[in-house]
């Protein structure tokens, strides 16, 4: 018999507090429709998703029902396309991006991931020809998410792709200027990128991962809030180390729900389960929000000084309940600080108290990157690239992914808003210093080295 | 031996299931299972237990009244015929639905209605009916099997439609997701 606290308590986290799985996604292995022939590969992609994928909605909204929890995004992550189509021009990449594009339409996925390259260590003909087609391809998609690895702890930093993902990313929102250079939305840029991330725009099935797999993204944000705020209300004097307690406990029980939802749909397809992704996401919803969080825990807004503190504790909490809620953890696990997608985090861009430099400060402690940040378009590609380079380096050093997803918003200066429209949301444009300044240093090319991995200091 | 059903309702009180246990234990009798519970200050408790087959339920109902009456108890012993499970609900899915909303006459009877008309079972139902408006103060929770032969999308389709009729948020869920969140 379950107790009237159990089940009420599980009820107001779904109607009050947000509580979703944020995305089930299906990871394909691609690589048995390569071939030399384009529209043979593009047959291949197509029939092969169509095979796989075609009950991936249906089934995700019939037992999110069944438990009462929305599963709020259904999505595809593939193998990276730089290699199962590395035989193709830039044009023909394109080409392969439009058939992910139909192939997501036609199972009605929320967005296909992979049109991915891994060049930590170098660049190869089918990585080039993938960057150089992005600009394109994500003007001419909708629903297709591209990923580039440019660096990793082993590896280093490949500052040659830092610079050249500068000036894709530039092309990018300009192909994309009419919608404030939304192209970039659905670009990241990373270290050490993982092979079983669920969420977009990094999602991509990485080769060391099985045939098919169904990983969960969950989310949660409101209801970690939502505990700390009646925690402190019972008890103002509640420290520190008592409310990570709280946070972790609600974190074991939003990861139980990625857990339970993800199993069944992956037995219901007969494939493997993968990995749940601890990930705090935020929506543009008031309630929904990571930045309200820090305000619960007495910051004026996240940005303020305490910010990366607050994180750090934040951060560790959810992964400590979530990794004992579920048998496989993955993915990116941090709570995410995406500017626009989260109307508090944007609010606090406007009012000044987060700058670029804060937000790349606290992704040292957790987070994935600079995220749904958008910037003046007159940022030139080299200060682009060096922003990148500075985020791959802290991933690198602290053997962690980052990523940067920036969008320089054509023709619109700090200050100006950026609309983005739909969970994507919108923000204020940061100013960046030294926007088109002389950047000698990105330009010097080459490769960081890996860091030594002992010395942690 | 056999099996007989003791059912002990009245005001909440000390010392009530020590007289009934005690008296169960002069008489032989071997407890198997014990659920009780109280509402509103009053006691309500159901135990089975194995009996002599000499002993009769209602000499047994007897002395359990005239050992429980200081403590103004309603005590009702019947013998309980061997049964076995209704094969229909061996495999049921276990489902948890909620309502709230603001209080009225009738709102148990025209949900249960159409639990019973879908061949659902209640296993348990806790409601609370504080009266008034805020739907927090008036909760139902039932929860309920339903067979795998079953309708279950007629069922919550016309539950969904009287919730709304009622003025009742309505939640219809598997048990598994209040378990697996809550329960290690």
């Amino acid at each position: 018999m379950l107790s009237e606290r159990e089940i009420l308590s599980t009820i107001e986290m779904l109607r009050n507090e947000h509580l979703d799985v944020r995305t089930v996604t299906l990871g394909l292995n691609l690589f048995d429709c390569v071939s030399h022939d384009l529209s043979r590969l593009q047959e291949n992609i197509r029939s092969k998703i169509d095979a796989l994928a075609q009950n991936l909605v249906p089934l995700c909204n019939e037992i999110g029902d069944k438990y009462g929890i929305p599963v709020v995004n259904k999505r595809i992550a593939i193998s990276p396309a730089a290699v199962f189509a590395a035989p193709f021009s830039a044009e023909e990449m394109v080409s392969v991006a439009k058939t992910l594009d139909d192939a997501a339409k036609s199972v009605n996925v929320d967005f296909i991931g992979g049109f991915s390259a891994l060049v930590e260590k170098g660049i190869a003909k089918g990585d080039r020809a993938l960057i150089e087609a992005i600009p394109e391809a994500m003007a001419a998609t909708e629903r297709v998410c591209a990923s580039i690895n440019v660096a990793s702890s082993r590896a280093g930093i490949n500052m040659e792709a830092v610079y050249l993902m500068g000036k894709i990313i530039k092309k990018t929102a300009a192909k994309t200027a009419d919608h404030d250079g939304i192209g970039c939305a659905k670009l990241c840029v990373f270290a050490n990128i993982p092979e079983d991330i669920p969420f977009m725009a990094g999602a991509y099935l990485g080769v060391g991962e099985p045939g098919a797999v169904i990983n969960v993204g969950v989310s949660g944000p409101g209801v970690v809030k939502k505990a700390i705020d009646r925690a402190l209300e019972e008890n103002p004097d509640l420290d520190l180390g008592k409310i990570s307690e709280i946070i972790k406990r609600t974190s074991y029980k939003v990861t139980r729900v990625g857990e339970l939802i993800g199993r069944e749909v992956a037995e219901r397809l007969a494939i493997e389960f993968g990995v749940v992704d601890l990930s705090l996401a935020p929506t543009p919803n008031v309630g929904d929000s990571v930045g309200e969080i820090f305000q619960s825990l007495g910051l004026t807004a996240i940005g303020v000084p305490g910010t990366t503190a607050a994180l750090a504790l934040l951060n560790d909490a959810v992964k400590k309940g979530g990794a004992f809620a579920s048998s496989h953890v993955g993915g990116l696990s941090g709570a995410f600080v995406p500017v626009s997608e989260d109307l508090n985090i944007s609010d606090a861009a406007a009012s000044g108290h987060l700058t670029i430099e804060k937000l790349e400060a606290i992704t040292s402690v957790c987070s994935v990157g600079l995220d749904m940040v958008a910037i003046p378009g007159e940022t030139s590609a080299e200060t682009l690239a060096a922003i990148i380079a500075d985020e791959m380096a802290i991933g690198m050093i602290n053997k962690k992914t980052t990523a940067c997803r920036i969008i320089p918003v054509p023709g619109k200066g700090a200050g100006e808003s950026a609309y983005f429209g739909g969970l994507l949301g919108q923000s204020v444009i940061m100013p960046v210093r030294n926007l088109t300044a002389d950047n000698r240093f990105i330009r010097l090319g080459g490769r960081i080295p890996a860091p030594i991995h002992s010395l942690n200091n | 031996m056999k099996k007989v059903i003791v059912s002990v309702v009245g005001r909440d009180r000390p010392g009530i299931i020590a007289s009934v246990s005690r008296i169960l234990f002069d008489r032989e009798c071997n407890l198997e299972n014990v659920s009780q519970t109280i509402l509103q200050l009053q006691f309500s408790g159901i135990f089975i237990a194995t009996a002599p087959e000499d002993l009769s339920a209602r000499l047994l109902e007897e002395e359990l009244a005239r050992g429980l009456s200081p403590l103004g108890q309603h005590i009702f012993v019947n013998d309980l015929e061997p049964a076995e499970p209704d094969p229909v609900f061996s495999d049921a899915e276990p489902v948890i639905i909620t309502t709230r909303g603001p209080d009225r006459k009738g709102l148990v009877s025209r949900i249960t209605e159409i639990i019973a008309r879908y061949g659902a079972n209640v296993t348990n139902l806790q409601a609370v009916f504080k009266g008034g408006d805020d739907p927090n103060r008036n909760i139902m929770i039932y929860e309920v099997d339903l067979p795998r032969s079953g309708d279950p999308a007629g069922l919550y389709a016309d539950l969904r439609k009287k919730a709304e009729e009622l003025d009742l948020e309505i939640s219809i869920q598997h048990r598994h997701i209040f378990e697996a969140m809550n329960r290690i």
